[in-house]
């Protein structure tokens, strides 16, 4: 993580808040440079909204200091902070029509009319929305809401803007076209952004970085193949994937100038960094990092096929060894027979190493500290 | 692009206004309380005085004495008895009147809206004037209850006069302008219930009265239980219905809680003893209340939810 | 079986017939006394012919009575006056003060919220003699025995908690992230409040606002005893009335019907929002 940021963009020092005597986050900072997008992922309950809500100025137990294109604005209101929200529940203003809902951040600026009405014309027509900018919310569809909720956190041209989740509460079909556009709009916008998902592949598809943040704490910040090829924990690893990164507990042992893995009656040879040996670890192993063979092949285990499930246009497979182990592997194209004894080699290269004690991830041999969460 | 550094100033502390803004806008309702605080402060401090208006020179602090004195006094005792009668009298009969009409009612359509709305007028009166209502209506000489009770051959009914029928007389009015009130609450609890065990029951041939008891009553009871409290709390503090109608008497017949309160006060100038009847009536209320509130909060969590 | 059907329905009609019948004959009898002459009330058998006059309203708006005695002057109308005064300004205080602080109720968590909220509730139920009786011994000392604004500053018992209680189940209702948003657009908290929360909360802004009126309307023993006979309304004003000698029925019956006609019609313009606010928003309408 980096220790120094530009502040063109938003910089967030130390956001603590919480209320009672819970602590919801716990000295969060981050930085997002202008017209990146920094997604914000993790499980319900992580305080994500909590921590939009903080930047933003609406929580008035937040502990921290927020900065904006350089500006401290940690004490100013979120009326004076120049960001745009788009709310997961849209939050449009019901007594007014999609237009006002839109112009409300001009009107606060008391712009002249037709500037207003030039400024919102052109965001609709963007959004496709145009048509219904006179009907009242209840009238609009929930894409047509939520693309009112953005328009009207774009309008303003913001330098930062932070989105809780926009597309959650809406239709798959319309989420995935969304998903396309965003990037694009938002490339557009030019403000640095906070995006919030809980879907890990929304995360990969919109985030230039991507923010884990479990129980108040970020516990990684990384470019999104980074952070599905190395999670720097064990909850961040289980979160990113679906289906799910299989953990297997072992004892590394050192063998050599490397560690070696004894599962399932094979010898992993792993390019890890020797410090963990002896302990107890968990092997992380990528279900499609798993090959399956028909035949028995040397680095290879036999396995029985319980089940085989379709899934995003692959197949996951479940696989029982005789010691009553269950794995998953994954794979495109027809499985084999259910019930049917398969090989399945696992491919330790990709593999990933975590202490079981700390569920920190195990260093790469040559790995630099920089890399640690 | 200038650079800030991670380390840096010791950390804002969250900024004043918002932080205060609760307050500020809560104080002046707080404050008008407060006002009223301070009777209620200077009451509890008469009830432990002697301190009558026309003996102005024995007035000073004698403890707890005005309490046991009450309660050894056959007067007060007295109060607790009509108080309770009026009230347990009240309460009951108009849950069952008000279930009763609530249950007729209970299917939606628009007559049964039209009577619902006819229904509430009682309540919308002040109590006090739909006690000068029923008073000339009772009145021997030209009221229509009076006239009416005649034709079934009952002559010299004397209302609100004699201690005997006194009583009812009130219980009557406060059935009249109360029981709407137990109706609404009841008849939008019995439309908030759930319909799949109703349903269940038409379809299993179960017997009406089965289904209203073992069904309808045990899904009603918060509905029952809030609505009861409510009225009973409003019940043991009557005051409007029975001074308007007789100031209390004929005798001591309808001296309940507060109304004897007044009466120590104005016409007895003993303000020591007329507070230590209300605080024994506070204490009671009090206790009530709370039991009120916790069952309410839950009856608006579960409205809410639904709704 | 039909038959039975047909019996329960008829038993249901005639159940409700007679319900209808207790509860609004007294109204409609004293509705049709108010119309007639003294000597027509004064007949028994009762008569439902009316001999209908205008007479007793007229006596009492304008104030003036002729009787075979003389000309006695009546000062209903003035009660009735002092009734809509101190109902609406009351009411309307009750507002001010009571809207905000039932949105810091909703939205703020603050230490002693609940204590200070179970307090202004407790108003509602706790007996009102035990705030009256020592009120009348030092009012004369604070300069507002008698006054329009120590009356209106008392009915604040009647009018505050109800607005609090209602208000503030509509403001929880209200999703805040609305108020959030206008805020983020670059609107002052005070411009949220009053664009976004308040009109949002509006029903229950109004259906509180009537139901403190039809509550300090009906009011009796706050005016009974705080208020002498020039500042005293209605409820209490119809009781002197009746007990002056000297005064016919007609005309106390038009009294009557003067003091209920207000809040009956405002319960019919509210009856929306009456059942929820009658149970303090225990229940929906």
């Amino acid at each position: 993580m980096r220790d120094a940021v530009s502040t063109d963009g938003l910089l967030v020092q130390e956001m603590s808040t919480g209320f009672g005597k819970t602590q919801v986050l716990h000295g969060v900072t981050l930085g997002v440079e202008p017209g990146e997008t920094l997604v914000l992922f993790g499980p319900s309950g992580a305080g994500k909204t909590v921590l939009l809500r903080a930047i933003a100025g609406l929580d008035p137990n937040a502990v921290g200091r927020v900065f904006i294109a350089g500006r401290d604005v940690s004490m100013v209101g979120p009326e004076r902070r120049g960001i745009g929200v788009a709310f997961q529940n849209f939050a449009l203003y019901p007594h007014m029509s999609a237009m006002e809902n839109i112009a409300s951040p001009l009107h606060a600026r008391k712009l002249p009319e037709a500037e207003i009405a030039e400024k919102v014309g052109r965001i609709a027509r963007l959004l496709k929305i145009d048509h219904v900018l006179a009907q009242q919310p209840r009238a609009l569809s929930n894409g047509q809401k939520q693309r009112t909720a953005l328009a009207r956190a774009l309008v303003g041209a913001p330098k930062v803007l932070l989105m809780d989740d926009p597309l959650r509460n809406v239709d798959a079909k319309l989420r995935y076209e969304m998903r396309m556009e965003l990037p694009r709009l938002l490339r557009q916008a030019g403000a640095a952004s906070i995006y919030v998902t809980q879907d890990y592949r929304e995360a990969m598809a919109l985030g230039d970085r991507i923010a884990v943040l479990i129980e108040g704490h970020i516990v990684q910040l990384d470019a999104p193949e980074q952070v599905y090829a190395a999670p720097a924990s064990v909850a961040v690893a289980r979160l990113f994937g679906d289906p799910p990164l299989n953990l297997l507990p072992c004892t590394p042992k050192v063998t050599g100038d490397g560690l070696t893995v004894r599962l399932f009656g094979l010898d992993l040879a792993l390019p890890m960094a020797a410090g963990i040996a002896g302990r107890d670890a968990l092997l992380g192993l990528r279900p499609e990092s798993i090959g399956i063979l028909g035949a028995p092949a040397p680095g290879a285990a036999r396995a029985t096929l319980t089940a085989a499930t379709p899934l995003h246009g692959k197949v996951v497979l479940l696989l029982r060894t005789p010691e009553g182990e269950e794995i998953l592997a994954s794979q495109v194209g027809q499985p084999p027979e259910t019930g049917s004894t398969v090989w399945f080699r696992p491919a330790p290269e990709t593999a990933l190493l975590y202490d079981a004690a700390s569920g920190l991830l195990t260093l790469h041999a040559g790995a630099t500290t920089e890399e640690a969460a | 692009m200038s650079q800030v550094s991670g380390a840096s100033a010791p950390l804002p502390r969250r900024p004043f206004l918002p932080r205060a803004l609760p307050y500020l806008l809560s104080l002046p309702a707080l404050l008008v309380c407060v006002g009223i605080l301070i009777p209620f402060g200077t009451a509890v401090w008469y009830s432990l005085e002697r301190y009558n208006l026309s003996m102005p020179y024995l007035r000073g602090f004698i403890g707890l004495r005005n309490y046991t004195g009450l309660f050894t006094d056959p007067d007060f005792w007295n109060t607790i008895r009509v108080s309770l009668t009026y009230t347990v009298s009240t309460v009951v009969l108009e849950l069952l009147l008000g279930l009763g009409i609530a249950l007729l009612l209970r299917e939606r359509s628009r007559l049964n809206n039209i009577i619902s709305i006819a229904l509430l007028m009682p309540l919308m009166t002040a109590p006090a004037i739909a006690a000068l209502m029923w008073k000339l209506m009772t009145n021997p000489g030209f009221g229509v209850l009076s006239w009416l009770i005649s034709l079934l051959g009952v002559t010299n009914f004397k209302w609100a006069s004699s201690p005997h029928t006194a009583m009812f007389t009130v219980v009557l009015v406060d059935i009249w302008v109360y029981t709407p009130f137990m109706m609404i609450l009841l008849l939008a609890g019995l439309r908030s219930l759930p319909q799949q065990p109703f349903e269940a029951a038409r379809l299993d041939g179960v017997n009406a009265g089965f289904v209203f008891l073992r069904i309808t009553l045990p899904m009603l009871t918060p509905f029952l239980f809030t609505a009861v409290l409510f009225r009973t709390l409003d019940s043991i503090q009557q005051f409007d219905i029975i001074y308007a109608m007789t100031q209390g008497g004929p005798g001591n017949s309808l001296l309940v809680f507060q109304v004897r309160a007044y009466l120590e006060f104005f016409s007895y100038t003993n303000v020591g003893r007329s507070a230590a009847i209300l605080m024994v009536l506070w204490a009671i209320t009090y206790v009530l209340s709370q039991v009120f509130v916790r069952q309410w909060t839950k009856l608006r969590e579960r409205a809410h939810g639904v709704a | 079986m039909a038959w039975r059907d047909g019996v329960l329905r008829a038993l249901r009609g005639i159940a409700l017939t007679l319900v209808v019948i207790f509860f609004l004959f007294p109204i409609f009898w004293i509705f049709l006394m108010s119309f007639e002459t003294n000597e027509t009330v004064l007949r028994v058998p009762p008569t439902l012919t009316p001999h209908l006059t205008l007479e007793n309203y007229v006596a009492l708006l304008s104030g003036q009575l002729v009787t075979a005695t003389g000309v006695m002057n009546i000062t209903f109308l003035h009660n009735l006056w002092n009734s809509v005064l101190l109902s609406t300004c009351s009411v309307a205080v009750a507002l001010i003060l009571g809207v905000p602080a039932a949105y810091a109720f909703a939205r703020f968590r603050f230490r002693g919220r609940e204590d200070i909220a179970f307090t202004l509730l407790s108003f509602r139920f706790a007996p009102p003699l035990l705030v009256l009786l020592p009120l009348t011994l030092y009012f004369q000392d604070i300069g507002l025995s008698n006054t329009y604004v120590g009356l209106i500053w008392i009915y604040q018992l009647i009018c505050l908690p109800l607005i609090l209680w209602i208000v503030r189940g509509y403001f929880e209702d209200a999703s805040p992230d609305i108020e959030f948003a206008y805020r983020v657009d670059g609107h002052s908290w005070w411009r949220a409040f009053t664009r976004i929360a308040i009109p949002l909360a509006g029903p229950g802004i109004a259906a509180a606002g009537l139901l403190s009126f039809i509550f300090a309307w009906n009011n009796f023993v706050f005016a009974l005893v705080l208020a002498s006979a020039d500042k005293q309304p209605v409820t209490v004003g119809a009781l002197a009335f009746v007990t002056a000698s000297g005064i016919q029925y007609g005309i106390i019956a038009a009294a009557i019907v003067l003091s209920v006609l207000p809040t009956l019609a405002l319960a019919l313009y509210a009856q929306r929002w009456l059942v929820e606010g009658l149970s303090l928003g225990a229940v929906k309408g």
